[in-house]
């Protein structure tokens, strides 16, 4: 069970990862989320179908996560739309996208398909229990993209994403364009979580047009649980608190499910507590930063 | 010190989680995986429970409902496997996907899943999977839509469904055959949400002379705004839920009931506790006469102008006239 969390855990950490990227280092809310995660998984879905090779199937997905996070930026950057709701009009669209890419299908099972999960675990086998195997693998994947984002973030073009959630007008006085910015920054984000949905409904067996409800919140709460374990502004303790979040996010979530009872808390109030965990961890938060202003 | 404390309390998180996997094992414990609470699939949770009970009365049984959300699905698989509950039991198609993915040494049984195949549960309904079998909620579309053309003989027959339930999709498809196959024009139209039901409606009333509604839980939210916009137009439906066509304006329904459907699943379940091997058992479909009610509304046929013919209104088993139903 729990290397079950630490599984979940680590494939929401790589779409935590991405929504820490806009958030936090780009200052920009996107709610692309909730479409681009479905869309890794139903690209996952339809290619391990068509019999592409799992390796090309996370590359595509990845990809067409990245397309939607530059039509977000797009329609942010040349219609002058406020973030929210560019990233609103663009999960609207993915919608009936995804049912296209599934061919007009609502679901796509991968229950009996040769998916990266079932190599690695053939290619483990009597070695390492398939359990273990998917938790080492997807230990190292989530490292090898933890490390490949810390390196981004120390490039001159990671430092002047790093300046331009702080102060824009700083970047524009370098000559560097902001609307280029937000258009990587958020095309690489929802690359990200697009890699995460392709994980997803490969260790869920299936791939749905709804695999989005609610994910972005779960990002985002995962990012502030984050926050509360780390104290730091080291660019390596930032992204691996994000991973410790979600992680952490998956367990809390998995508590309420286990011991919920015990105090008449069902199921149904599993939402709740998530919109509760994110108020308590921004109040805390909150709370350090004003009195830090007050002893300065 | 703040550092210490934080990384104190994940790690107790941690211990809590590997305490718990270490519990006692008494008597049965039945997981049930529902993907959303629903009246009709909170029917079937209570069937499920009461057809294990027959058999069963001391069973326990671990509800969870994953409002909704997918990615939850997963979850809820994992927490059964770390249970270890005697058998799993699906409700919907992803939560029995996510189901079947996890669960590898234990029965899962799953139910409401119209299309099994389709949805990669077994690789053909004639028998079960190793460790996999359940109900199919699979409605009679053929047997609805010529019971629709017999009252009321049909050129267009219309048909609103949502593209996310993948049930309804697996619905559509066997409908639009049947209308291809019985030479009726079939005029379909989709919707995501409950909201969108009434515009969708309202965009082909004037094109049809009959609406079908199969088993879509997005379409049956809305019931009341389909029947509205049809008896506007004088159009009759035909529906696959007779619950709901009780308290609406639906000419006809052809349907079985959830509850009954979660009874068999419960009942099933026991067989398997008792001995039974998913491999020999096929997946079940509603199909006794016991499990199937047919509702005719008399006053919606008399408000479009159309008799009842004597056959059809003999075989059914509920019927509303003056506003009261008889339940035969």
């Amino acid at each position: 069970m729990i290397e079950g969390i630490f599984v979940e855990g680590l494939i929401y950490a790589i779409m935590a990862l991405g929504v820490f990227f806009t958030f936090r280092i780009l200052d920009f809310p996107d709610l692309t989320v909730d479409g681009s995660f479905p869309m890794g998984a139903v690209i996952m879905a339809t290619s391990l179908h068509a019999g592409v090779n799992p390796l090309s199937g996370l590359v595509l997905a990845f990809c067409g996560g990245v397309s939607a996070g530059f039509v977000t930026a797009a329609i942010h950057n040349k219609l002058k739309v406020p973030h929210l709701l560019a990233g609103i009009l663009t999960m609207t669209m993915l919608y009936s996208v995804n049912i296209r890419i599934l061919s007009n299908r609502a679901n796509l099972p991968l229950l009996r398909v040769d998916t990266i999960l079932t190599r690695v675990q053939s290619a483990c086998e009597g070695i390492l229990s398939p359990e273990i195997a998917s938790l080492i693998f997807f230990i190292l994947v989530v490292l090898g993209l933890k490390l490949a984002l810390d390196l981004f973030f120390l490039t001159d073009l990671g430092l002047v994403f790093g300046a331009l959630g702080n102060n824009e007008q700083m970047v524009r006085v370098q000559g560097v364009n902001p609307a280029t910015l937000k258009l990587i920054g958020v095309g690489l984000s929802n690359g990200l979580v697009a890699l995460s949905g392709a994980f997803a409904a490969q260790y869920q067996g299936f791939a749905d047009v709804n695999l989005g409800q609610g994910i972005v919140v779960s990002g985002l709460a995962s990012v502030m649980l984050g926050e509360f374990l780390i104290k730091s502004n080291r660019i390596w303790a930032l992204t691996l608190r994000v991973v410790l979040g979600a992680i952490l996010f998956k367990a809390i979530m998995y508590l309420g499910r286990y011991y919920g009872y015990y105090i008449n808390m069902t199921p149904n109030d599993l939402k709740l507590i998530t919109g509760l965990l994110i108020i308590i961890s921004l109040a805390i938060s909150n709370y350090k930063r004003l009195r830090a202003k007050g002893n300065a | 010190m703040k550092k210490l404390i934080s990384l104190i309390v994940a790690g107790l998180v941690m211990g809590l989680i590997a305490f718990s996997q270490a519990q006692a094992k008494e008597d049965v414990l039945i997981g049930i995986s529902k993907i959303v609470a629903h009246p009709a699939l909170d029917a079937l949770e209570q069937g499920v429970q009461d057809g294990v009970k027959e058999r069963f009365p001391q069973a326990r049984f671990d509800l969870q409902n994953a409002n909704g959300e997918m990615s939850t699905a997963a979850s809820i698989a994992q927490k059964f496997k770390a249970e270890n509950v005697d058998i799993a039991v699906g409700i919907a198609t992803p939560t029995a996907q996510a189901l079947v993915n996890t669960i590898k040494d234990r029965p899962v049984l799953f139910c409401a899943v119209t299309d099994p195949e389709g949805a990669g549960l077994v690789a053909s309904v004639e028998k079960g999977e190793k460790g996999v079998t359940g109900t199919s909620d699979m409605t009679p579309v053929k047997e609805q839509i010529l019971l629709l053309n017999r009252i009321k003989p049909l050129k267009k027959l219309g048909h609103v469904y949502s593209s996310s339930e993948a049930n309804a999709v697996a619905l559509a498809e066997i409908a639009r055959q049947v209308c291809k196959d019985l030479d009726i024009e079939f005029v379909e139209t989709t919707v995501t949400n409950s909201a969108e039901v009434k515009q969708a409606v309202q965009t082909i009333a004037s094109r049809v002379d009959g609406i079908y509604l199969s088993n879509d839980n997005t379409i049956f939210s809305a019931l009341s705004a389909v029947t509205q916009v049809a008896m506007r137009h004088n159009i009759p439906i035909m529906s696959a839920d007779p619950s709901s066509a009780e308290t609406n304006d639906v000419l006809a329904a052809w349907g079985f009931d959830y509850y009954k459907m979660g009874r068999v699943t419960g009942r099933l379940a026991a067989d398997i506790l008792e001995g039974a091997d998913p491999v020999d058992i096929p997946t079940v479909y509603m199909t006794e006469p016991g499990d199937v009610d047919l509702l005719i509304n008399l006053d919606v046929a008399q408000k479009l102008g159309l008799t009842i013919p004597k056959e059809i209104l003999d075989t059914a088993n509920k019927v509303i006239e003056n506003g009261q139903l008889t339940v035969r």
